[in-house]
């Protein structure tokens, strides 16, 4: 497209037509995780090119939490977040299905949203020249009608960009920006079967507690990102304060670990479990809510089988690859969305069981507060590490040193009859090697016939399990 | 329970000034506090300072249309804190603790506090008190976090002293600019 250059002949039309941008390869930046020696080189937390290639790779392609269906039940109710550092409105359409349109007007580019969130919008309306969109995101007019006067102007291919593919699983709303990208449940693959654990344990399904909390924190994304995928080791020694105010004493992962425990992994997405049954619901601090989980694993049996049902509540954690996380019995959900190598914002929400008692879900609300909030007990302790882990790699001689991630290095457990790639015990890297794996990937590859079956994937002998 | 100990309820119809005597009593009691917490004193805080039936509220504050009927808060939705005084107490064990590594080597704190007004309300044992706050905290070299907002308190006659009943916390951001909260305001 070029601009008129004084004698305009009305050639050159704004072609206003979605663009999409496509991947690229990046074998250097995928070589640094060095799979056979179980190293991470630090540029993966620094370095800006880096940065920027994650942007490309991973948050322009990869399937993207955006809401739960609960925060916009109806038409025109809407929730603004992030798809990497790209703005987004997630909005309830009339019809009942649900969009996602980037947050910048076509026109000059500013946000046409400026909320967190909002219920029965009819559209929205650009601040800068009062071009107004409908909840479809279509152009449904200017400010004086001045640019409809004007014959060459196609208001029709004019619109706020659509996320290119929305879908839902069991409450949980996702987006991509590829139109390419495989379907949500290819992407989630046989993980889907740990993600029911928390979003299937009963008839209903989940929802989430009003409001959410956001912070930031300057730390690289994964950071947080390979701690909820497979890092309860951390938990004893970080949390040694918080476990010992609210439980009185330190993290157990229950009686029989060496049996029960394990790590499970589908292309990077990860959960490490101890199958304790309460062990995550104790350090919230309420009997009550031991008791109701006590009782819903119980008649969880049924739906789950005795593995998920004794971990709907057992000390575990969970990552969906790239940035969702949340930790089964404790019950907070949360994004680290990127803000630079260095930063990033934090959006936390508490999600809770449909059906289950209002006080229970007051219960849950405090509980996460108490815990898992910027406030609480547990996460009081994170930030600060994973912000020096960041940022002492501003020494250009501590960014050569590489990163140790080989606890449990051939450990892998081919006898259980689980889904993905199953290591045994929870105290393991094996899911965090698997997570920079699957990063590596998306480094690497630039079409998803390769992303999706490569070393992440799960070997086909498990996949019957998930049946 | 009376209004004004509803916690969801935000000050309106308070229009009566306590007297002067009162008013510097109150000043006097929130100073010390601010310094009882500059110390990291959680555990005197809790014993000097609080009632028994305390109810400290920090909700989230959303970015909302003026139009929105919800409002930029709401009692019931997420909160940084929604405290009774056996989870203030939970919270006070963990600081406590020599593992809280957050808190060590420790932060420097201050508590600035100020626009106090003091207001009589409907019961004679309760006084409706304002005030806002520029809260900093400054860690290892340069670690720096600063939190502006407003309190709501209810104050109980405690003899010559208070003893605070309820506390709404207003903070002006949004997004909390700290990874954490290693303090109460």
């Amino acid at each position: 497209m070029t601009m008129c250059r004084g004698s305009c002949q009305g050639a050159g039309r704004p072609d206003m037509t979605p663009v999409y941008p496509t991947a690229g390869s990046y074998p250097d930046f995928a070589r640094l995780v060095n799979r056979d020696t179980a190293q991470v080189d630090r540029r993966v937390f620094s370095d800006e090119a880096v940065y920027q290639a994650e942007l490309r790779q991973i948050f322009a392609r990869a399937w993207l939490f955006l809401a739960h269906e609960s925060q916009i039940p109806g038409p025109g109710d809407f929730i603004r977040t992030s798809m990497g550092e790209d703005d987004v409105i997630i909005v309830r359409q009339r019809d009942g299905s649900v969009k996602a349109l980037l947050n910048s007007c076509p026109h000059r580019g500013n946000r046409v949203c400026m909320v967190d969130a909002g219920s029965k919008a009819r559209g929205f309306i650009c601040n800068y020249h009062g071009w107004s969109f409908g909840l479809d995101g279509g152009l449904r007019g200017t400010d004086g009608k001045v640019y409809e006067k004007d014959e060459s102007f196609e208001k029709a291919q004019i619109g706020l960009t659509p996320v290119a593919q929305v879908a839902s699983y069991k409450g949980l709303i996702f987006g991509t920006f590829d139109p390419e990208a495989p379907s949500l449940e290819e992407f989630l693959g046989d993980f889907t079967f740990y993600l029911d654990i928390m979003l299937d344990n009963e008839e209903g399904g989940t929802e989430f507690v009003g409001g959410a909390i956001r912070s930031e924190i300057d730390c690289n994304w994964k950071f947080p990102a390979e701690n909820f995928v497979g890092d309860i080791l951390h938990a004893f020694w970080t949390h040694q304060s918080g476990a010992q105010a609210i439980l009185g004493g330190g993290v157990d992962l229950g009686k029989r670990y060496d049996e029960l425990a394990f790590q499970a992994s589908v292309y990077g997405h990860g959960i490490e479990t101890n199958l304790d049954k309460v062990g995550n619901t104790r350090t919230l601090g309420y009997p009550e809510l031991v008791d109701y989980v006590f009782d819903l694993s119980e008649r969880a049996r049924a739906r789950l089988g005795e593995v998920r049902a004794r971990a709907i509540g057992a000390v575990s954690s969970a990552t969906v690859f790239p940035n969702m996380s949340f930790l089964p019995g404790q019950n907070t959900f949360r994004v680290w969305h990127p803000r630079g190598p260095g930063k990033i914002e934090l959006v936390s929400w508490t999600i809770v069981n449909r059906n289950a008692p209002e006080r229970i879900k007051d219960l849950y609300r405090k509980g996460v507060m108490m815990t898992f909030s910027p406030g609480g007990v547990f996460e009081m302790d994170d930030g600060e590490n994973w912000e020096y882990s960041t940022r002492v790699n501003q020494g250009f001689v501590t960014r050569q040193q590489p990163l140790h991630y080989a606890l449990g290095l051939g450990s892998e457990d081919l006898e259980r009859n689980l889904p993905g790639i199953v290591h045994k015990g929870s105290l393991n890297d094996a899911n965090q090697r698997l997570f920079y794996t699957r990063w590596a990937e998306f480094m690497e590859h630039d079409n998803w016939a390769d992303l999706q079956n490569g070393a992440t994937a799960a070997p086909a002998r498990t996949r019957a399990a998930a049946e | 329970m009376t209004d004004i100990l509803d916690i969801s309820r935000p000050f309106t119809a308070y229009d009566r000034p306590a007297d002067a005597e009162t008013e510097r009593a109150v000043t006097r009691f929130l100073n010390a506090e601010a310094r009882t917490l500059d110390r990291e004193a959680y555990q005197e805080w809790l014993d000097h300072f609080v009632d028994e039936d305390i109810h400290y509220w920090m909700p989230d504050m959303e970015t909302r249309n003026r139009s929105d009927a919800r409002g930029p808060y709401r009692h019931g939705d997420s909160a940084y804190f929604d405290d009774t005084l056996s989870e203030l107490k939970v919270r006070v064990a963990r600081f406590v603790e020599p593992s809280a590594w957050a808190d060590n080597p420790a932060t420097r704190h201050l508590h600035l506090i100020s626009n106090i007004e003091v207001y009589e309300t409907g019961d004679p044992s309760l006084l409706a008190v304002c005030s806002a706050f520029t809260n900093v905290r400054n860690r290892n070299e340069t670690d720096q976090d600063v939190i502006h907002g407003r309190r709501e308190d209810v104050l109980r006659r405690h003899g010559d002293d208070f003893r605070l009943a309820r506390r709404r916390i207003l903070i002006v951001q949004n997004v909390l600019l700290s990874k954490n909260l290693n303090t109460f305001l």
